[in-house]
């Protein structure tokens, strides 16, 4: 029989949260379901001059979508190098091992430092773009050198795994074959190394989404879905507040599920050998 | 004319717990065309023997030469697991194709040609986008076999192939492997602790002794085809060596 627990979790914490709030003698600031509900329904209306709740998590996504292309894009070779050459990983486990711990919300006020405030739109010479409201102007150089920061350690990590767990058994077989190294690496390494390398994505863009939520709760910025949690608070507008962590958990879920399952396929095929 | 000459190979593991001398002297002829059974108890060295031969472990001593007549290319070894070792990512199809897409000098066609010829001969066809898992123990090792046939071996290793195998499934798998080498007239050395795989499949048989393995005895098998293991001559065949293997048990170390 299907588990329906997971299924029931949610409604039942709604009515938990509506006993609350209605109970007697409820003295809660929290704002009813019914509430935050209304403010979800109208993703297009402005919040507190904001912008639109759309606005803000198209500012969040395209920053994360910016920060975790950089970190795949560089974590997964130097994942590939390390995980195939002892001389490149014990060359760089070292320096890893002591920037892995940093936190990439300690980073932010370094970045700070190093990137001012300069946006992408500067950075890429369109300054016509100043007092326009453009995607492009909210994308501060320093955030998405944290969101790099947050999200390139799970896939190194991940990457190296998956390249070391190759079984000997199949490089043999690859080498009895008469393929040579980039033939083997290609067609052996990364296949094997396929399902950590989803699992290193899976936890990288998960820790993307952290880090960008708590970064843009940080003074410097006034765009994104974290800001708005602040601000909402701030104003004491509770239901928008909630609205935005629904948000945030359903994206998050999302995210992190569409990675599992890209990763199924590879990993079935992996684990079901005899 | 040999196919393949081996002389005095010597192989030691260094383990922690200390080194185990696991092989040797060993020295082997092998004539071209011929199909010989290394044969030998559990942990005797004959997948050792194998395994250096093909160029899977360094010997500390002796050498390996492959002394057949290719006309100037370089030998072609094929190479089978006791287990498979089928890429569990990749079709059938794509595992046979494999070592030659891997020597990238064969175009698209001629492979398409080879991998579906092979595969049909394996009787194999219906399964080429099946995945391995997808696939008994006996159809995997049918498969394995066909990657290595795939590649035209001037010399085919097998270690121990059809071990896991049911009786059955085991025997119908000889009898394929003893007519393709009659049709491929390729050369063969098949490892096998198994008396009567041996005497079924071999025209010569080498037995190993025990740990350092070496030769204790080389038999010819002289039998007709199709072999019989019913016929009188198969079990003599089969006693006379099952003898040698007691006298190695009862031999102290």
């Amino acid at each position: 029989m299907k588990n329906r627990l997971p299924g029931l979790i949610i409604p039942l914490l709604l009515l938990l949260w509506w006993i609350l709030i209605t109970g007697e003698g409820s003295d809660t600031l929290l704002p009813s379901p019914a509430e935050v509900f209304s403010i979800l329904v109208h993703p297009f209306r402005d919040q507190i001059s904001t912008g639109s709740l759309i606005w803000s998590m198209t500012v969040s996504l395209v920053r994360i979508t910016l920060g975790f292309s950089l970190a795949v894009t560089i974590g997964i070779p130097i994942g590939l190098m390390m995980g195939a050459s002892t001389h490149v990983r014990k060359f760089l486990s070292l320096m890893i091992e002591m920037a892995r711990p940093l936190s990439a919300i300690a980073l932010l006020p370094l970045s700070i430092i190093l990137f001012k405030s300069e946006t992408l739109s500067q950075f890429l010479g369109m300054s016509y773009l100043r007092y326009q409201k453009h995607l492009l102007n909210e994308m501060q150089l320093g955030m998405i050198f944290i969101l790099f920061w947050g999200g390139v350690f799970p896939i190194i990590l991940g990457t190296i795994q998956g390249v070391r767990s190759v079984r000997k058994l199949h490089l043999e077989a690859a080498k009895v074959l008469g393929a040579r190294k980039t033939f083997v690496f290609r067609h052996v390494m990364i296949p094997s190394a396929l399902p950590d390398i989803f699992h290193g994505l899976k936890l990288g863009i998960g820790r993307c989404w952290m880090v960008i939520i708590a970064a843009e709760m940080l003074p410097g910025t006034n765009s994104g879905i974290g800001y708005l949690i602040r601000y909402s608070y701030q104003l004491s507008r509770y239901d928008i507040m909630l609205a935005c962590l629904v948000i945030v958990a359903i994206i998050g879920a999302f995210f992190s599920k569409g990675l599992e399952a890209l990763g199924e396929k590879s990993l079935v095929l992996r684990s079901r050998e005899r | 004319m040999r196919a393949l000459s081996v002389t005095g190979l010597v192989k030691t593991f260094r383990e922690k717990s200390g080194d185990v001398h696991a092989l040797g002297p060993v020295s082997i002829d092998v004539p071209q065309g011929s199909f010989l059974c290394v044969l030998g108890p559990t942990g005797c060295g004959k997948t050792t023997l194998l395994r250096t031969i093909a160029g899977l472990e360094i010997p500390d001593s002796g050498s390996v030469e492959l002394m057949i007549r290719t006309n100037g290319r370089q030998p072609v070894v094929g190479y089978v697991f006791q287990q498979g070792a089928l890429f569990p990512w990749m079709s059938i199809y794509a595992n046979v194709e494999f070592p030659l897409s891997a020597r990238g000098n064969i175009d698209r066609i001629t492979r398409r040609q080879r991998v579906e010829a092979i595969l049909d001969m394996v009787g194999l066809s219906d399964f080429s986008s099946s995945y391995p898992h997808q696939l008994s123990g006996g159809m995997q090792q049918r498969a394995a076999l066909a990657r290595s046939l795939v590649m035209q071996p001037d010399i085919l290793l097998l270690d121990e192939p059809f071990s896991s195998l049911d009786t059955r499934t085991s025997q119908d798998l000889q009898e394929n492997l003893r007519n393709t080498w009659k049709e491929a007239a390729t050369t063969v050395v098949f490892v096998t602790h198994s008396i009567e795989e041996a005497v079924y499949l071999a025209g010569e048989v080498v037995v190993l002794g025990h740990r350092p393995g070496r030769i204790v005895r080389r038999q010819t098998i002289d039998l007709p085809d199709p072999r019989s293991r019913l016929s009188p001559e198969f079990t003599e065949y089969l006693v006379s060596l099952r003898r040698t293997f007691e006298e190695l048990v009862e031999e102290p170390e």
